[in-house]
């Protein structure tokens, strides 16, 4: 049995879903950024100061880029395994001689991949509207894959747990959009005060959006080792989580 | 012969209810074997440990000697599942969803084309192979689950009921399949159903189980044998009295209907020409035997492990 083509068939089967619904999985979150763009590169932008060496366009594009791919990695991975929960043809799957790891190493590429389009497709407009380049690409690489990562693994934790879409919902609603908001995409946290800062440096998301702004411009309100460390580390860890009760089947074998 | 299924004291819980309880079933390679019961006996949840969709609670099962937890790969690649319930992404066309069906089982992809179009055309199916799953009519998709099964040759294929819900002229045309599949393959065929004549048509050996236990295990003549007793029937030209017959049947199991007397035939080797010549004695008008169907056998079974149950139990 060979593991490395269920593994490609599983990585074939998510990018043809992907690509199958480009309308739902490609497009919005990139059309979400260029209207950040328009609105405050054009209108807004020029009246916010936030003392700091870049304008507030280029301030906020990282952060933006990364809201895509953190959304993107999120809903591919637990809506594919949600819907194949559904459908129970989640059951293919299990019953197949697949490992555990290629099934969740499938899930993942497959958020991966449609991340990286929404972050490249995002990164263009940003190019073509308001020239936004990249000081450190290597980096800013590595942010998006870790991102990545980190969201798809909770996109396959939230789906083997969840029993409706509702609940696929609640983690989206209650969890990773106010932690993107308060993650410092919108401000440098050191305007916060300093019981909010020091919350801030709970969210996981700070960490990224604030290693990936520096990819971008050079600047940072943390360490970025430190930001790369936390970052790796939580990504390992979802990892473990998910490999663990995947091989548990916990609720998705009966 | 090999074993292709060892399953030894499995049982599986959710919460306080048994499930399976206890259940051990040795199964030969190339047998046709069928596990028959009533509505939620066990049948699908030992089908489902089986292969890996659920997860027993204690118990061995092992698939040509590999532990489906510690060997699971290699156990798994030997079974081929058609599943009681549609377990398909709907909105794939039928090539397609057994394109990527065969990849998970590492098929390459260059050898893919072949076996999909072996199995389309076994199952009938090669016409509607550019069909999205959704538009396939119930019997179609109880092919296209089979023709996924055997994609990987499987050495076992599990049916579990696999003609539940369909129609007279599809269930007849299945196991006419079913059966050519059996004689022209080596392949072990595990078959979960409640129609005691899928059972009677399809295999050779038949356990039946309830409520999570296995209550009879044997060759199908066998178990007609053991627990299928003879009835005769004596139809009487007139009605005698209750003392009259009894005293003419007397040791023996009868019922007194008027002037219908059915007499249980109580083992293999009876004497039948001593109770011809008892029943001389009676006014007869007619005399017929009638030997139990597999389905009064199931019955019957059941029903008294029921209500042995019910009154505290029944060891296996």
């Amino acid at each position: 049995m060979n593991q490395l083509t269920a593994l490609m068939t599983l990585v074939e089967r998510e990018l043809s879903r992907i690509f199958r619904v480009w309308r739902q999985t490609l497009v919005p979150p990139i059309i979400t950024a260029s209207l950040y763009i328009l609105i405050f590169g054009y209108s807004l932008g020029s009246r916010i100061d936030l003392g700091t060496s870049v304008d507030y366009l280029t301030f906020i594009f990282p952060g933006l880029v990364l809201m895509g791919v953190i959304t993107s990695a999120y809903s591919n991975s637990s809506f594919s395994l949600f819907i194949s929960k559904f459908h129970k043809s989640i059951q293919e799957l299990l019953a197949s001689p697949m490992s555990y790891l290629s099934i969740n190493l499938g899930y993942t590429i497959g958020s991966l991949v449609r991340a990286g389009i929404v972050a490249i497709g995002t990164y263009v407009v940003g190019y073509l509207l308001a020239g936004i380049t990249i000081q450190h690409p290597i980096l800013a690489i590595y942010i998006v894959l870790v991102s990545s990562v980190i969201f798809s693994q909770m996109g396959i934790l939230t789906a083997m747990w969840a029993e409706d879409f509702d609940q696929i919902n609640v983690f989206t609603v209650f969890l990773i959009t106010p932690l993107i908001y308060l993650g410092g995409v919108f401000y440098s946290i050191d305007l916060l005060p300093p019981f909010w800062r020091s919350i801030s440096q709970f969210n996981p998301i700070f960490y990224l959006v604030d290693s990936f702004r520096f990819a971008f411009i050079g600047v940072s309100d943390t360490s970025v080792y430190l930001s790369v460390i936390v970052a790796t580390v939580i990504a390992v860890i979802l990892i473990g989580i998910s490999m663990c009760l995947m091989q548990k089947g916990y609720k998705i074998k009966s | 012969m090999t074993n292709a299924i060892i399953v030894k004291n499995l049982k599986k819980n959710y919460g306080e209810l048994k499930a399976v309880d206890g259940v051990n079933l040795q199964i030969k390679e190339g047998e046709f074997f069928a596990l028959l019961g009533p509505n939620g006996a066990g049948k699908s949840t030992t089908i489902h440990v089986l292969t890996s969709l659920a997860v027993k609670s204690s118990g061995t099962v092992k698939i040509f000697n590999h532990d489906i937890e510690t060997d699971h790969i290699k156990a798994r690649e030997q079974i081929g599942l058609v599943p009681q319930e549609f377990n398909m992404d709907i909105f794939e066309i039928v090539e397609k969803l057994l394109y990527f069906n065969a990849g998970y089982y590492g098929i390459p992809r260059a050898e893919r084309k072949k076996r999909i179009e072996e199995v389309l055309e076994l199952t009938g199916l090669t016409k509607k192979r550019k069909v999205k799953v959704i538009a396939l009519s119930g019997g179609m998709k109880r092919k296209l689950m089979i023709a996924r099964a055997l994609l990987h040759k499987p050495k076992i294929l599990i049916l579990d009921e696999p003609t539940a819900g369909v129609d007279v002229e599809t269930r007849q045309d299945m196991w006419k399949f079913l059966k050519k599949l059996n004689k022209e393959s080596k392949m072990t065929f595990l078959l979960t159903t409640h129609y005691i004549e899928e059972a009677e048509q399809l295999c050779e050996r038949i356990a039946i189980i309830q409520k999570g236990k296995i209550i009879a295990c044997d060759n199908k003549d066998k178990i007609m044998k053991k627990f299928g007793r003879d009835e005769v029937h004596v139809t009487l030209s007139k009605n005698v009295s209750e003392k009259e017959v009894a005293s003419v049947l007397k040791g023996y199991n009868y019922e007194n209907g008027g002037k219908l007397v059915k007499i249980t035939i109580p083992a293999e080797n009876f004497d039948y020409n001593k109770l011809v010549a008892k029943l001389g004695k009676l006014p007869l008008d007619k005399i017929i035997t009638k030997e139990k169907s597999l389905e009064e056998i199931f019955v019957d079974l059941t029903h008294k492990y029921q209500s042995k149950k019910s009154v505290g139990g029944f060891s296996q």
